[in-house]
């Protein structure tokens, strides 16, 4: 009887030695990036893809495009603008806008200027051409493609929580406008919804 | 006293009353002593003498202890913005809100600890307040490094925070939620966050300071709302208030001075001993020591322009009422401990009485009062506004009533623009103990 005890004791010692050495070691599993990873409900690549897909369909599929082509002849010029996060989390926009620029550029239909703060740097660098390259190299100033668009945006959630479970509805518009006249060009909407279920109990 | 806390006080009647029948049965048994534990921390004595760098690299020194990472975190994130570095503070504050959202869950092993050993078992879950503090910190750090947007980020997750805990008014975290939306040009929702600050003010039962009034008179009649205002004016009886038309032509400078240091908790223990079994019996419970400040006033100016600081709170009025709050769980969980222990010891007596004695003794000793609470905080919170022309200024804050250096502080050539709202922050932990007892 005090043989099974001392048995039945030094099993729970070992378990528990060895949940305490498992919880101890750090794991790295690597997976796709594709791959769904939900861990505490707030905004993830996830979103991020699917705001990018989105955007990028609706962006594409619309007859902007081809009405510009038409009536210039050459390829419109967009620049990315603002897109203000109003949200309750610090997103990070440039996740997505980087997606939908290179998809953009990609699909040969549009050709993106660069924004404020890169232009500053390279600008800096022409300056710099102009005193230390050669002639036959160095780039001239003036001679930046004006954007004809600007693709701004807003970010917005609205949260709704009773004790441990949150509903959280993200909504991401962006538009594009025509630096010319002012007029949207296009409009693009996503909205996610997600219902978190909070853990009552913990380890 | 607020309503709020006269509630508070019907709260824990029951549990005081249980907790009294207690103590008289340890009188009637045996001998009684009550005495005050308190230690003073290096890190306390090194920020009353305006060391904050030494203080962090104690901090540092110091392994944080699983059950109290969200202190460590949040002592860390005051420290290291008290030297200026904000964007490390930051980082600090989202670590914290990071651990505590894990604790809001329960642990049942935690809980157990609690009421077998002492409360100290349990991983540090920051009072509400507390909680509220670290968005606000962490908003104040963004507002002074121009970032806006992150400031204002920081006031939806506190409204949503405060939502949760309807039962806090919180008038600094709403005045601020304020002056957020007003350096993001929302007048509207600036409006809005005033209003709850002047309720949460009138339910705390504390005087609107001046600030507040005169941006509810300005905002209500920017945005057409006639009828409010006329009831604000009539109310704080103002005939005449700054125009949202002439703020926009100026630059303004805001001055956070985060005054003095938020009392520590204690505990007052109360030593029996059983004459009839020679058992030794104890409970401890947490309290606040009563704390002042030393800096009365403060004043910013620039060449000609001077205005002098107000109020906008006092969080150890917050912290007390936190406590309150807490205490019937504390005394809660304090009888049910006593009875656990004695019972064990009562049952260990018959088989072994060594074993009975020594597990009377380490019930004896560990017996303690959960002491543990954010002690970087500020005592109270002072505000000063400075209207200047657009222009670049050297800004002179002035504190009085303390002698330690460091009391005059400069901003050189700090430049605001047309319209432009800068804000500016000072800490001041030179403070004293008034009185150590409950």
């Amino acid at each position: 009887m005090k043989s099974r005890t001392i048995n039945s004791l030094a099993l729970i010692v070992v378990l528990m030695t060895a949940t305490v050495l498992t919880g101890c070691s750090t794991s790295v599993k690597r997976m796709d990036a594709g791959e769904v990873t939900d861990l505490s409900g707030t905004w993830n690549d996830t979103d991020s893809r699917l705001v990018s897909e989105e955007m990028i369909r609706d962006v594409l599929g619309r007859p902007w495009i081809d009405h510009f082509i038409s009536e210039k002849g050459d390829l419109p010029a967009v620049i990315v603008g603002d897109v203000r996060n109003l949200s309750h989390e610090h997103i990070n926009v440039a996740t997505f806008i980087g997606d939908i620029e290179r998809e953009l550029i990609n699909s040969g239909g549009v050709v993106f200027v660069a924004s404020k703060t890169e232009r500053g740097e390279i600008r800096e660098e022409r300056q710099d051409q102009e005193l230390n390259a050669s002639s036959k190299t160095a780039k001239q100033m003036g001679q930046e493609l004006g954007a004809d668009f600007m693709l701004t945006g807003v970010i917005n959630t609205i949260l709704d929580t009773e004790d441990k479970e949150q509903v959280r509805f993200y909504q991401i518009d962006l538009s594009l406008i025509s630096l010319a006249d002012n007029r949207k060009v296009w409009v693009g909407q996503k909205k996610i919804k997600k219902i978190i279920d909070k853990s009552t109990f913990r380890f | 006293m607020s309503q709020r806390c006269l509630n508070q006080n019907k709260g824990t009647r029951k549990p005081l009353f249980a907790l009294s029948c207690t103590v008289m049965a340890l009188a009637l048994s045996g001998c009684v002593g009550v005495s005050l534990s308190y230690q003073r921390d290096d890190i306390e004595s090194l920020l009353l003498t305006q060391q904050p760098a030494r203080a962090l690299e104690i901090l540092q020194e110091r392994e944080a202890e699983f059950r109290s990472k969200s202190i460590y975190l949040m002592d860390k994130a005051i420290l290291l913005r008290m030297q200026g570095e904000l964007e490390a503070s930051n980082t600090a504050f989202e670590q914290a809100k990071t651990v505590i959202q894990k604790l809001d869950a329960i642990s049942l092993l935690e809980q157990g600890a609690a009421v077998t050993i002492n409360d100290s078992m349990r991983s540090y879950l920051p009072p509400p307040f507390e909680r509220a503090l670290v968005h606000c910190f962490k908003a104040i750090n963004y507002l002074e490094l121009s970032q806006y947007n992150g400031a204002r980020i920081e006031i939806l997750q506190l409204d949503e925070l405060l939502k949760q805990k309807n039962d806090i008014q919180f008038p600094f975290a709403r005045y601020l939620s304020g002056l957020v939306f007003e350096f993001n040009h929302e007048l509207d929702n600036a409006l809005i966050a005033y209003r709850k600050a002047y309720q949460a003010y009138e339910s705390t039962g504390t005087a609107i300071p001046s600030v507040l009034q005169y941006d509810l008179l300005r905002l209500t009649e920017y945005l057409g709302l006639n009828e409010e205002q006329e009831q604000y004016a009539d109310q704080f009886q103002l005939d005449a208030w700054p125009k949202q038309q002439e703020v926009n032509q100026q630059a303004r400078a805001i001055a956070l001075i985060f005054n003095g240091l938020i009392p520590r908790k204690h505990s007052i223990e109360i030593n029996a001993h059983s004459p009839e079994d020679g058992q030794l019996h104890r409970i401890s419970t947490p309290y606040f020591e009563h704390r002042a400040t030393r800096v009365y006033a403060a004043r910013l100016s620039s060449g000609s322009y001077s205005t002098q600081s107000e109020i906008l709170d006092q969080l150890d009025r917050h912290a007390q009422a936190a406590l309150d709050d807490e205490m019937p769980a504390i005394i809660a969980r304090t009888i049910a401990r006593v009875s656990i222990k004695n019972r064990v010891v009562d049952e260990t007596r018959n088989n072994s009485s060594l074993l009975s004695f020594a597990l009377n003794i380490a019930a004896f000793i560990t017996e303690q009062a959960d002491t543990r609470a954010w002690n970087t905080l500020p005592q109270e919170i002072l505000l000063i506004r400075l209207n200047l022309p657009p222009g670049s200024h050297d800004i002179e804050l002035e504190l009085s009533g303390s002698s330690l250096p460091g009391s005059v502080k400069s901003w050189h050539q700090f430049n605001i623009n047309r319209g432009e709202v800068k804000m500016l922050s000072y800490h001041w932990p030179d403070s004293h103990v008034t009185d150590r007892r409950p």
